[in-house]
């Protein structure tokens, strides 16, 4: 009887706590990529840059670590059951690469454009071994162009 | 500085229908015009206990796990689809140097990333 | 090449579902699947077990028993037990397809038990609580309660399903097995209680047929420790019904039939322990 009560509560709290904890991160998020949309990020290995008004680059990163909360992992162990989209864990998977992007784009702000950017994602902690669902880390990496100034 | 946000862009379906994907730097014999940043799709499923039952008896005898295949090649079309349309919601009409990216994050899940440049191309 | 700042309008990489909702369908179709595929290999394992013979099932308890190894010489306790038994065979009051012995285990637990092949199992902590030779023939007289019925077995096709399932889904996350154990306990424990009610109501009649009285028939729930009474609530998810309504069931029964009350046989070595007996009584565990 208890440790259902305990599971129960759990659950409550991770819903809540987690619930708040995703609106405020989405707000910052939303925000911050407003305020950083003048720094364009793109896959192509190309400078589009003539050598000259190069002034400087170096390697940018950012990462992210977002855990999971007892409601979200609850839902996903029941969609394993019955299959189909694990909706609990995209919004996790969003937030953490659209938060390391922004931290590779704050890591350079006189850059005039990130180059070759790549992503990479994993799970880490305490619960990625295979049987549980653990806390995602978020990895981008690009190449920071910074211009002469004019 | 300008900044120009369109809301609810209605790229519809036909923009994703004929939208370029390549892996490429650029379209041959096209000139890009201009470009939006990284546009990206993600999707994560996970399989039902059915599959997960025959996969185990197919680890006795062994052959194609076809259920797992078209469990990652489902994953793989929802990446892409929803990629191609956060790039038609910025006005885009190919999306080049496409990147996959794959992670385990829970086990029975396919997670599936795809990330690449959007631009518009003529 | 131009780069023209804008941002999309919306999310398109997650799916705009409330979660509440999706927690709701999920588990709800989960439980009921379980609960029905419970049910159903439940009843499946009652009619199988309504087949075994009671000789295939003494075959069977001496298959299990020789884990525990050859059994020693009864001890005076365990006689003065098997003597209750032999009076209520004896009698014509019970009508039993084996032999039935009493074994006694050294343990605080207040508890005894029915086992395949009739064997009986009381542990000493039970017989600290008991005053009177009628009410430790109540006890025995339930668990015979649990041979004529074929409970014991019927636990064992239960527990077999309970445990399957249990692996089942225990394949995914911890939390959603540990519900799905828990909404099966509960509907295990629904059938078991009705069991227990039957086999007191057993014990009842043969305590009338044997003593010719039911008096003592409620003292055992009089004297088990509070502690060890699953009390309103756990009633729901307890195997025992909770003792008031046992004591309360066993009441209206009397009524029913007509059955006296009548004196006490004290039992004999209470006469030796009278001295040194103290007020408390001994915890459980």
């Amino acid at each position: 009887m208890t440790d259902l009560i305990i599971i129960l509560t759990l659950t409550a709290l991770g819903y809540f706590a987690g619930s708040w904890a995703e609106k405020r991160h989405y707000l910052s998020i939303r925000e911050r990529e407003k305020q950083l949309l003048h720094l364009p990020a793109i896959t192509m290995k190309d400078v589009p840059y003539p050598g000259e008004a190069v002034r400087s680059i170096h390697l940018a990163a950012g990462s992210a670590v977002i855990s999971i909360d007892y409601f979200k992992r609850l839902l996903a162990g029941l969609r394993n059951i019955f299959g189909g989209t694990i909706v609990s864990y995209e919004s996790l998977l969003d937030r953490a690469r659209r938060e390391a992007l922004l931290r590779m784009k704050e890591s350079a702000p006189e850059a005039a454009i990130i180059v070759n950017v790549r992503i990479e994602t994993s799970a880490i902690g305490k619960y990625s071994s295979k049987r549980n669902i653990g806390c995602i880390e978020a990895l981008a990496y690009g190449t920071a162009i910074e211009l002469v100034q004019r | 500085m300008n900044v120009d946000t369109i809301q609810g862009y209605a790229g519809g379906d036909k923009g994703e229908d004929t939208i370029l994907l390549t892996n490429i730097e650029a379209i041959p014999g096209k000139n890009i015009i201009e470009h939006f940043g990284l546009v990206s799709g993600s999707t994560i499923r996970a399989k039902h206990i059915g599959r997960d039952l025959m996969a185990s008896l197919k680890n006795l005898v062994g052959g194609e796990l076809k259920g797992y295949t078209e469990l990652l090649s489902e994953s793989r079309n929802q990446a892409t689809r929803r990629m191609v349309r956060q790039a038609v919601d910025l006005g885009a009409n190919a999306v080049i140097n496409v990147r996959f990216s794959t992670s385990s994050v829970a086990q029975g899940a396919a997670e599936l990333y795809a990330y690449g440049t959007a631009v518009r191309v003529e | 090449m131009n780069y023209t700042p804008r941002l999309p309008g919306r999310n398109h990489n997650v799916t705009e579902v409330s979660p509440l909702r999706e927690l709701a369908v999920l588990l709800g179709g989960l439980l009921a699947i379980i609960i029905f595929a419970y049910l159903l290999l439940g009843l499946g394992a009652d009619l199988l077990v309504s087949r075994i013979s009671p000789a295939t099932e003494q075959k069977l308890a001496a298959l299990l028993s020789s884990h525990y190894g050859k059994p020693s010489q009864p001890t005076p306790r365990e006689i003065e037990l098997q003597a209750i038994i032999n009076k209520m065979e004896q009698s014509g009051c019970v009508d039993l397809p084996y032999p039935v012995s009493v074994h006694i285990v050294d343990s605080k637990t207040v508890n005894a038990m029915a086992l395949p092949g009739g064997y009986i199992t009381v542990f000493s902590g039970l017989l600290k609580i008991v005053r009177s030779e009628n009410e430790l023939a109540f006890v025995l007289g339930h668990e015979l309660g649990h041979f004529k019925h074929r409970d014991h077995l019927r636990g064992l096709g239960r527990g077999l399903v309970f445990a399957f399932l249990a692996t089942l889904t225990g394949t995914s996350e911890s939390a959603v097995s540990q519900l799905a154990i828990k909404a099966v306990q509960v509907t295990e424990s629904g059938f078991s209680r009705s069991q227990e009610a039957a086999a007191d109501a057993y014990s009842l009649h043969i305590l009338n047929c044997v003593y010719g009285h039911v008096g003592g028939a409620t003292d055992f729930f009089i004297h088990m420790p509070k502690k060890l009474d699953p009390g309103h609530i756990g009633h729901y998810f307890a195997s025992h019904p909770e003792n008031k309504k046992r004591i309360q069931a066993l009441i209206a029964l009397q009524r029913k039939k007509g059955y006296r009350s009548g004196p006490l046989i004290p039992l004999p070595a209470l006469k030796k322990r009278a001295v040194k007996e103290k007020k408390s009584y001994p915890s459980p565990r």
